[in-house]
């Protein structure tokens, strides 16, 4: 989204230096064209011109500001590294190179050309021919001014001779003599007194000015060529008359005499032609500078253009490769949705088109690699997630009997970190897990043993919490990359002790249904015995009988307890849980030992969580133990038990450690079976009772030699929840 | 007197030296004195026979408060001063009318004297009302030929201009 608001804003942006571009372009074209009219021959532009240049100078201005901003622009993506920004840069540099160097060799050659063309105007032969030209054409003029006064001094001459009565008779006879155009005779005041032309439609004479009739009064001649718009030259020679009478006035003579045509028209050529030169001449330095601004400007004007024209199309040019380097950063960022716009339909627009769908392929691809991964991984946790929720142990091997794969349950029935047995074969697990030796080999035979074929069998196996059962099956299955085989295998440990407990179970209750009935008629028949006979027999003999009916019902009395023990070990547990402090409960028990006068140390924990349970059962439970460690100790000099409590992981730690003789390591392992015992008169049913408590209250029991001797009971309870414990609890019942 | 004319020709320009309007018969007449000093390089063109144009200009305004002065009369003349390098006299024309002269004094003379020029009718003032007058002559750059104006362009040389010359006429 943001891209694509990006790639917007570049595009109007590039718009508008476009329409800027058009605009600049077309009015600097505009205005170049009027000012080169301007510069060459028009009168309507040359009144303008000053404006021309401005608008103009207006105008390059304009384009430096938009050259100046397009590199102002190029520099900072240059800056930020924006990529295509070199290649632009490159390729106005060809361009501005391209159209800067001859632009500036032809404005050279231009300004050469115009400077020498404009010098070479001028040249001192020039010069002097144009003087020249002017001088004879003014010396011919003077000749024939020189001509008319001679003619003016000889007629004013006669004039004089003649009275001035006569002037006028006499006036027109001259000037016929002489050839002149006009006469006039004027009197000193000015006026008009006589005046003869050749030309019958002039009426009237022309009057010189104020000036020469003011020169001629005081005696002096007046001579001059004059020049009459559309009438060509024109000689005029004022001169006095003499007056010789002293009544006689001052009089003046004009004499006109146009200059034939044919000179008129040469003197006006010369003149023209001097003036025109002059004229070049005066104002070089105002050509040079006029038709060099001119260049300068239209160079400014072209080059500056062709560098705008060069930003915009390099900027152009290079766009979609950035366009192109963001899809690619896209896609390397794994962004595969973006599609890019085809910029044209040149080899660019197909490149981009190209990138498109390969971008669209590698999207499809990845979409279905990342389905079928999907569905593989589904696929896999399925199988893994019912691996590892399987209770069985399962053991994965390849055809050389490697370990391959193995769910949690293995490591845990084993008791050992499947980690480690990873890659390993199955013969050597024995030298990296001595306790696996006798499994692996176990296994390994069996494999051979069946051969292709299925097989089960029960293994022992010496676990580190103890000796375990389990029942072991075997099969060789069709992998894809050859033959693999997989080992199953079950705890049946408990399944096995359950069963055992069961049957002792009902043995105990069989035996004490059985052998208690038959009890009370024995003792009573022994006392009765003893009562009937004992005073019908001698000292002896009643001493004998006496003797023999206590053994007998001290017997029976024995009998009918072992008989309890076991009533009581098959029998079913209470149906009331309650919360037990079994600190309270120890502390109870040990009063009583007390009153008896045993020695027993208390560790008990400052505070403990009560524990979910029969508080009997739990009573029962310390006083065995502590019945059995005293047994343990009565033939140990300093006989010392302890009796320690502790609240450990979410479970009471219930531990009865003593010095005494400790426990066989033979029968370490099954002290807990019932009739397993080391006293001499123990009924073997102790500790049995006293796992079948701790189990019934979900809780563990584990017994150990203490060095140099002694042994240690430790009782794990778990302090639970009212509800979970009673769930437990009725579950066991 | 010499001191002023010293002054006057050593600065070139042009200056008004007096102005005034006077009533006529029908109409009111501006009469202007000027001091023209061309300088040296715009006589010196002037001799090599570039032709130059004068314009002398009057404005007859009134003030107006809430719009745009009234103008109440206006004049305005070209004068051309020409020098003919083969006959060596200098001309003076105004429209179709010209005058020679031998001299450039004595052509300048001529320019630098308005007389009798009509302003207003008499009609179009107001008695007992304040106008502004104004007068002004100078040297028409943009009249002369192309490489000459750009000479001309912002050169103070070529800057022949009396500028608005303003004084207050009540009729």
């Amino acid at each position: 989204m943001r891209a694509a608001r990006s790639r917007l804003a570049t595009l109007l942006r590039r718009r508008r230096i476009q329409y800027a571009l058009i605009v600049i372009l077309g009015f600097g074209a505009l205005a170049l064209y009027v000012l080169s009219l301007a510069t060459s021959n028009s009168e309507l532009f040359s009144r303008h011109y000053p404006i021309l240049l401005l608008v103009n100078g207006g105008l390059v201005l304009a384009l430096f500001g938009l050259v100046g901003f397009q590199l102002w622009s190029l520099l900072g993506k240059l800056r930020t590294r924006v990529f295509g920004a070199k290649l632009t840069l490159r390729l106005v540099v060809m361009f501005a190179l391209m159209a800067v160097v001859p632009g500036i060799l032809i404005y050279a050659l231009s300004v050469q050309f115009l400077v020498r063309s404009i010098d070479s105007w001028f040249d001192v032969q020039v010069d002097r021919a144009m003087e020249s030209s002017l001088r004879l054409g003014r010396s011919a003029l003077d000749s024939m001014l020189k001509d008319l006064a001679n003619k003016a001094d000889a007629m004013a001459f006669d004039l004089s001779e003649v009275p001035q009565s006569d002037h006028l008779s006499v006036l027109n006879q001259l000037r016929e003599r002489i050839g002149a155009q006009e006469a006039t005779l004027f009197n000193q005041r000015g006026t008009v007194i006589a005046f003869s032309s050749a030309e019958r439609s002039i009426l009237a004479p022309e009057v010189p000015s104020a000036a020469v009739l003011r020169r001629v009064r005081i005696a002096q001649s007046y001579s001059a060529v004059e020049s009459i718009p559309g009438q060509g030259l024109q000689l005029r020679v004022v001169v006095p008359i003499t007056a010789f009478g002293p009544g006689q006035d001052v009089r003046m003579l004009q004499l006109l005499q146009p200059v034939p045509p044919d000179i008129a028209a040469d003197a006006d050529t010369v003149q023209g032609m001097y003036r025109d030169y002059q004229e070049l001449l005066l104002s070089r330095v105002g050509l040079k500078r006029l038709y060099g601004v001119t260049l300068t400007l239209a160079l400014l004007l072209a080059l500056l253009s062709a560098l705008a024209v060069a930003f915009y199309l390099s900027e152009r040019l290079s766009a979609p490769l950035g366009v192109l380097a963001q899809g690619t950063r896209a896609v390397a960022q794994g962004n595969l949705s973006e599609q890019l716009p085809v910029p044209s339909r040149d080899e660019l627009g197909v490149l981009t088109q190209s990138f498109n769908a390969m971008t669209r392929q590698l999207a499809d691809a990845r979409a279905a690699v990342e389905r079928n991964q999907a569905q593989l991984e589904t696929a896999k946790a399925y199988i893994e997630s019912t691996l590892a929720n399987l209770s069985a142990g399962v053991l994965a091997f390849d055809e050389a009997l490697k370990l391959r794969a193995c769910n949690v349950s293995a490591g845990v029935i084993l008791e050992i970190e499947t980690a480690s047995l990873k890659d390993i074969p199955l013969d050597a697990w024995g030298t990296a897990e001595p306790r696996l030796a006798p499994f692996s080999a176990a296994v390994r035979e069996a494999f051979e043993d069946a051969a292709d074929s299925e097989w089960e069998k029960q293994l022992e196996h010496h676990a580190k919490s103890g000796e375990r059962l389990l029942l072991v099956r075997g099969t060789r299955f069709q992998a894809a990359d050859g033959t693999g085989r997989v080992v199953v295998f079950d705890d049946i440990t408990h399944l096995i002790q359950a069963q055992r407990d069961a049957a002792w179970a009902e043995v105990a209750r069989r035996l004490a249904h059985e052998i208690k009935n038959p009890l009370t008629p024995i003792q009573l028949s022994a006392e009765r015995l003893q009562r009937k006979l004992h005073d019908k027999l001698g000292a002896a003999d009643a001493e004998m009988l006496d003797r023999s009916t206590r053994t007998i019902v001290n017997q029976v009395a024995a009998l009918k307890g072992m008989v309890d023990a076991f009533s009581q070990y098959a029998r079913s547990p209470e149906a009331t849980v309650q919360s037990v402090d079994v600190n309270q409960l120890v502390r109870e028990i040990l009063t009583l030992y007390d009153a008896m006068g045993s020695h027993i140390r208390a560790e008990l924990a400052p505070r403990l969580d009560p524990v979910f349970g029969h508080p009997g059962q739990i009573r029962q439970l310390v006083h065995n133990l502590l019945q059995n460690a005293q047994d343990a100790v009565a033939g140990v000099s300093e006989p010392r038990i302890t009796i320690r409590t502790e609240q450990k992981d979410g479970a009471l730690l219930l531990a009865i450690e003593d010095n005494g003789v400790g426990v066989p390591d033979a029968l370490l392992a099954r002290v807990f079976e019932p009739y397993v015992t080391t006293k001499p008169k123990g009924t073997g049913l102790g500790l049995a009772i006293v796992k079948k408590i701790v189990e019934e209250h979900a809780g563990k029991v584990e017994i150990e030699n203490l060095r140099p001797h002694g042994a240690a009971v430790r009782i794990m309870l778990p302090l639970l929840a009212p509800r979970t414990a009673a769930r437990k609890t009725e579950a066991k019942a | 007197m010499l001191s002023a004319v010293v002054l006057c020709a050593s600065a070139q320009g042009i200056l008004v030296t007096s102005a005034e309007i006077v009533p006529g018969d029908d109409e009111y007449y501006l009469n202007a004195d000027f001091d023209i000093v061309l300088g040296a390089a715009v006589e010196s063109a002037l001799n090599r026979g570039v032709p130059l144009t004068f314009v002398v200009e009057a404005q007859l305004t009134r003030p107006r408060w809430y719009w745009f002065d009234e103008t109440a009369g206006e004049t305005r003349s070209q004068y051309r001063l020409s020098y003919n390098a083969l006959t060596q006299q200098y001309r003076v024309a105004v429209g179709n009318l010209f005058q020679n002269f031998g001299t450039l004094a004595e052509a300048l003379q001529l320019l630098s004297r308005v007389r009798n020029r009509a302003l207003a009718e008499r009609d179009a003032l107001k008695k007992g009302e304040t106008y502004r007058a104004g007068v002004r002559f100078w040297l028409d750059t943009t009249q002369l030929p192309k490489p000459f104006q750009v000479t001309a362009l912002g050169s103070r040389e070529w800057s022949l201009n009396s500028n608005w010359h303003r004084w207050n006429f009540t009729p």
